[in-house]
C-alpha cells in the first residue's frame, strides 16, 4: 500500500467515527454522562438496518428507516434508564450505562444468535477510482454520509430555534432554562440525533464488514471514547477532528507499530501519551 | 472435589475484588482496566514458573510486576480525573491486551499452556489461595481503619480539601494504586496456577467490569459487601448453568440495577435491614 | 516588625482578568489582620495563592522564613498554615470530630507508610472535642454534616483548621451564617485564640466585628492594594471609604448584609 491509499482509508476510518463519537460527545456536553452503551445502540443500527435491508431489498430505504427508528429508540432509552439518575453523582450513571451496555450486547446475542449476520446482497460493494485510489463505494457512501450529517447538524444547530437552544443549554443549562428553554426537550432531541448517527455508523460497519455480530459496538465503541476524551469531552470540533487523525494515525499504525501493538490499541497509546502531557484533552472545551 | 475447586475459585475472586476496591472504593480512583493487573500477575508467574522458576517465588514477583505498573497507571491519577480516569483506565486495559495478542514471548493470541502444578495438592492449594483471600480481608479491614483509610477516604471524598489538610494526595493515590494492582497480580498468579493457562481474553474489558461489579454490588468501600458480592458473583457461573449461560447479562443488569436503585450495594441494602430489625426492637 | 508572612508582588490572572495585580503585605508574628475589601476585590483568590490552590503569575510567599511559592498545597500546611474556606467543605462521610480529628492527626498522616502504621485515633478525637468546643459546637459533634445548619459547618470548618496547629490561621469569613451573638462568641474566640499566640488573618464582611477585633487592616479593590495599616487610619483614609463602603453604607456593621 502507498501512502495515499493510507491516508485515504484511515480517513474514511475517521469518517466512521466522527458518526460514532459526534453523539457520545453530544451527550457528554449536555448530560455529563459518558454514555457506554451508546455502543449498544451503534450494534442496534446495525442489526435493524441489515434486517430490513434483507427484508426489503432497499438498502436506502431500510437505512433511512433504520436512523429514525433508532433515533426514536435512543429517546426511549433516555428517558427509561438515565433520566432517573441525572442527578446522583457521576460515577453513577457511568456504571449504569456499561452495565446497559454489556446487558445490550447479551441480548442481542439471546436473539440475533452469537454467529454473524450478512446481507443477503452487499450493496454499494463495486469499486471506483477516486484521485487514484480504488475504493469500495461503500466508503465513498460513509464519507458522504459523515460530511452531510454532520455538516448538517452543524449548519442546524447554528440556524435554527432547537439548535440555538441546544447551544445555550450547554453552556449553562440553568441560564437557558431560565430564558423559558424546555430543557426535557433539548435533552430528547439530543438523544434522537447521537443515536441516529450512531446508528447510521453501525449500518455503514455492518457493510463495510458485510456482517453483524453481538460484540461489534465494543471496539470501535470504546475508541469514540477515547476520541472525546482527546477531543476535549464535549468539544464537538475537536471530537471531529479527534476522530479523523485517529482514523489516520491508526491506518499508518497498522504498518509501523504492528509488532507491538495490536491497531486498536492504538488509539489508547495514542491517548494515554496526550492525556498524559494535556490533562483537559487535546482541544479543551476553555 | 467440586468444593475444593469452588473455594478456590471463590478466594481469588475475593483478592481480586478487594485489590479493585482499595483503589476504587477506599481512595476513590475508578479503574475501568483492573484486569489487566490480575493479567500481568498471570503471566508473569505463569513465564516464571513455565521457565523452571518456584512457585513461591512466582508469587511475591507477580505481585513486584503487577505493583509496579500499577504505580506507573497511579501516574496517570495524578494527572486526569473521574470521567477521564475513567477513560484512561480503560485505555490501560486495552493496551493490555493489545500489546500481549502482539508478543510472541506471552504467547500471543494462544497464550500460554502447561504452567506447572503448584505440587501441593488440590485441597493445600484451596487452603492456601482462602488464607491469602483471609489475610487480604484482615489487610483491608485495617487499612479502613488506620489512619491511611482516614486519607484515602478523605481524598475519595474531596481531595482538594483533603491537600488544605496537608494531606499528600498524590502519594495516598500512588499507594493505593501500589497496594491496589500488587494484589490485583497476587489473585492472578494464583489463577493462573489454578487454570494452569493463561490467555488474553481472561484479562479484556469485559473482566475489568465483572471484577468492578463485584465492587460495585457488594457497595463501593465497604469491605465485607465485596467479599460476599465477589464470593457469589465468582461462583454462581460454576454451580448454575443458567447462571454461567446468562453471566454478562445478569451482571449488567446487576450494574444498572444497583446503581439505579441501590447504589450502596449489598452494604447499605444489609444497613438498612439492621437498621428496621433494630428499629423494631427498640420499639417494643 | 518580625514578618511571619511575607506577601510581596503577587499577581494572578484569570482569563484576561487581574484577580490579583502586584499585591504585597506583611503579617506580622501574632498579628491579627483583617484582609477586607468589596465583592470581588481579590480576598479570596489571595488566601487561595497563599495556600497554593491558586498558581500567582509573579510574586513570593514567605513563611517563616521558608519561599512557599513554588510548593504544593499539603506542604504549606505542614510549613503552618491552616485555612477555613468561604465554602465550607465537609468530609460528607465523617461526623464533625472525624473531620476535625483528620485534621489533628496531620502528624500521622504525612507519609502514607506511616499512616498506615497506626490506627489509634482516641488522642485525636479528643482533640477535636475540645476544638469543637472552643468554637462553640461541642453539641454537634457526633453529627454528620449533611445534618448541621450552615452556622455549626462554619466553626466545624474553623475547628478543624485550627487543629493543623497552624502557625498562621487563614480564616475566609468564618462568621457569615452565624447570627450576632454566636458571631461575637467566635470573634472573641478567634481574639483568644490570636493571643495565646496564633497569628490570623481574617477576611470578613461583617466590618463591625473586623473593627472590634483585628488590630491591622489590609483593604483590596480590584485585585489592588488600597490600604495597609492601623484600623481607624485604614477606614478613615477616604480613598478606602469610597471603594469599600461607596455609597452602601456609613456605619460598618451594614455592609455585611449587602456583602453577603
Amino acid at each position: 500500500m502507498n501512502y495515499s491509499d493510507l491516508l485515504v482509508q484511515g480517513l474514511v476510518e475517521g469518517c466512521i467515527y466522527a458518526l460514532i463519537a459526534v453523539g457520545l460527545t453530544l451527550v457528554y456536553g449536555l448530560l455529563r454522562i459518558l454514555h457506554i452503551a451508546h455502543a449498544g445502540i451503534f450494534t442496534l443500527g446495525a442489526y435493524v438496518g441489515l434486517l430490513l435491508t434483507n427484508e426489503t431489498g432497499s438498502f436506502a430505504a431500510a437505512f433511512v428507516i433504520t436512523i429514525v427508528a433508532v433515533g426514536f429508540f435512543g429517546m426511549a432509552f433516555y428517558r427509561l434508564f438515565y433520566e432517573p439518575i441525572l442527578n446522583k453523582p457521576p460515577h453513577v450513571a457511568l456504571i449504569a450505562s456499561i452495565g446497559l451496555f454489556v446487558a445490550m450486547e447479551e441480548i442481542y446475542r439471546l436473539i440475533f444468535g452469537a454467529t454473524s449476520i450478512s446481507f443477503l446482497a452487499p450493496p454499494l460493494k463495486d469499486t471506483v477510482e477516486v484521485a487514484g485510489v480504488r475504493l469500495e463505494e461503500g466508503r465513498i457512501v460513509v464519507v458522504i454520509l459523515a460530511v452531510v450529517l454532520i455538516g448538517g447538524l452543524a449548519l442546524l444547530a447554528g440556524r435554527t430555534r432547537i439548535g440555538i437552544a441546544w447551544r445555550a443549554t450547554v453552556s449553562d443549562a440553568a441560564m437557558a432554562e431560565s430564558f423559558g428553554i424546555d430543557l426535557a426537550r433539548v435533552r430528547y432531541i439530543n438523544f434522537f440525533v447521537a443515536s441516529a448517527l450512531a446508528a447510521a455508523a453501525g449500518i455503514m460497519v455492518a457493510l463495510l464488514l458485510n456482517q453483524v455480530i453481538p460484540t461489534m459496538g465494543g471496539v470501535p465503541a470504546y475508541k469514540a471514547l477515547a476520541i472525546i476524551v482527546l477531543g476535549g469531552l464535549g468539544n464537538v470540533k475537536g471530537t471531529l477532528i479527534a476522530a479523523l487523525a485517529l482514523g489516520v494515525i491508526e491506518s499508518f499504525g497498522t504498518i509501523y507499530l504492528d509488532r507491538v501493538l495490536d491497531r486498536d490499541a492504538i488509539a489508547f497509546a495514542f491517548l494515554i501519551v496526550v492525556l498524559m502531557i494535556r490533562p483537559q484533552g487535546l482541544f479543551a472545551r476553555r | 472435589m467440586y468444593e475444593i475447586s469452588l473455594l478456590t475459585v471463590m478466594s481469588f475472586s475475593v483478592i481480586f475484588a478487594l485489590s479493585l476496591n482499595l483503589i476504587t472504593g477506599f481512595c476513590g480512583q475508578i479503574s475501568l482496566g483492573h484486569a489487566a493487573f490480575y493479567g500481568i500477575g498471570a503471566y508473569t508467574a505463569a513465564l516464571f514458573t513455565t521457565d523452571g522458576g518456584s512457585f513461591w517465588l512466582a508469587l511475591p514477583l507477580a505481585m513486584a510486576v503487577a505493583g509496579f505498573f500499577g504505580f506507573i497507571v497511579g501516574f496517570a491519577s495524578l494527572r486526569v480525573r473521574h470521567d477521564f480516569l475513567a477513560i484512561t483506565t480503560m485505555g490501560v486495559g486495552f493496551l493490555f491486551t493489545g500489546f500481549v495478542r502482539q508478543q510472541e514471548f506471552l504467547g500471543g493470541e494462544e497464550g500460554i499452556a502447561g504452567i506447572p502444578d503448584p505440587g501441593i495438592g488440590q485441597i493445600p492449594y484451596m487452603l492456601l489461595c482462602a488464607a491469602f483471600a483471609a489475610a487480604v480481608i484482615a489487610f483491608s479491614l485495617y487499612v479502613k481503619r488506620s489512619w491511611m483509610g482516614q486519607a484515602f477516604d478523605a481524598i475519595a471524598t474531596d481531595e482538594d480539601t483533603a491537600r488544605t489538610l496537608g494531606v499528600d494526595v498524590a502519594r495516598y493515590k500512588l499507594t493505593a494504586f501500589v497496594f491496589g494492582t500488587a494484589l490485583a497480580g497476587l489473585a492472578g498468579a494464583l489463577f493462573a496456577h489454578y487454570v494452569k493457562f493463561v490467555e488474553v481474553e481472561s484479562f479484556d474489558f469485559i473482566e475489568s467490569i465483572s471484577v468492578l461489579a463485584m465492587v460495585i454490588v457488594g457497595g463501593i468501600g465497604s469491605v465485607w459487601g465485596v467479599v460476599v458480592a465477589a464470593a457469589f458473583l465468582s461462583v454462581l457461573p460454576l454451580l448454575l448453568q443458567v447462571f454461567a449461560d446468562y453471566k454478562l447479562l445478569i451482571y449488567g443488569v446487576l450494574l444498572f440495577a444497583v446503581m439505579y436503585f441501590a447504589p450502596g450495594g449489598i452494604d447499605s441494602l444489609m444497613r438498612m435491614l439492621w437498621r428496621r430489625i433494630s428499629g423494631r426492637r427498640t420499639a417494643e | 516588625m518580625d514578618a511571619l508572612l511575607s506577601i510581596s508582588g503577587v499577581s494572578v490572572r484569570f482569563g484576561g482578568v487581574d484577580a490579583l495585580a502586584d499585591v504585597g503585605f506583611e503579617v506580622a508574628k501574632g498579628a491579627l489582620l483583617g484582609l477586607i475589601g468589596p465583592n470581588g476585590a481579590g480576598k479570596t483568590t489571595m488566601l487561595r495563592a497563599v495556600t497554593g490552590m491558586v498558581r500567582p503569575q509573579t510574586g513570593s510567599i514567605v513563611l517563616d522564613g521558608a519561599e512557599i511559592s513554588r510548593l504544593p498545597t499539603h506542604r504549606r500546611v505542614r510549613l503552618g498554615l491552616g485555612l477555613s474556606q468561604q465554602i465550607v467543605r465537609p468530609f460528607a462521610g465523617m461526623t464533625a470530630v472525624e473531620n476535625v480529628a483528620l485534621a489533628a492527626g496531620y502528624a500521622k498522616t504525612a507519609d502514607p507508610l506511616k499512616a498506615l502504621a497506626t490506627a489509634s485515633r482516641q488522642a485525636e478525637r479528643d482533640r477535636a472535642r475540645t476544638l469543637l468546643d472552643l468554637v462553640g459546637v461541642a453539641d454537634a459533634a457526633d453529627a454528620l454534616p449533611a445534618e448541621l445548619p450552615l452556622g455549626y459547618l462554619k466553626r466545624v470548618e474553623v475547628a478543624r483548621a485550627l487543629a493543623l496547629d497552624p502557625k498562621v490561621l487563614l480564616l475566609d469569613e468564618p462568621l457569615a451564617g452565624l447570627n450576632t451573638s454566636e458571631a461575637a462568641r467566635l470573634a472573641d474566640t478567634v481574639v483568644d485564640l490570636n493571643r495565646q499566640g496564633t497569628t490570623v488573618v481574617l477576611i470578613e464582611h461583617n466590618l463591625s466585628e473586623v473593627m472590634r477585633v483585628c488590630r491591622q487592616l489590609v483593604v483590596l479593590d480590584n485585585g489592588r492594594k488600597i490600604g495597609d495599616g492601623d484600623p481607624a487610619e485604614v477606614m478613615a483614609d477616604p480613598a478606602v471609604r469610597d471603594a469599600y463602603l461607596g455609597a452602601a453604607s456609613e456605619a460598618p456593621g451594614e455592609a455585611r448584609d449587602a456583602a453577603a
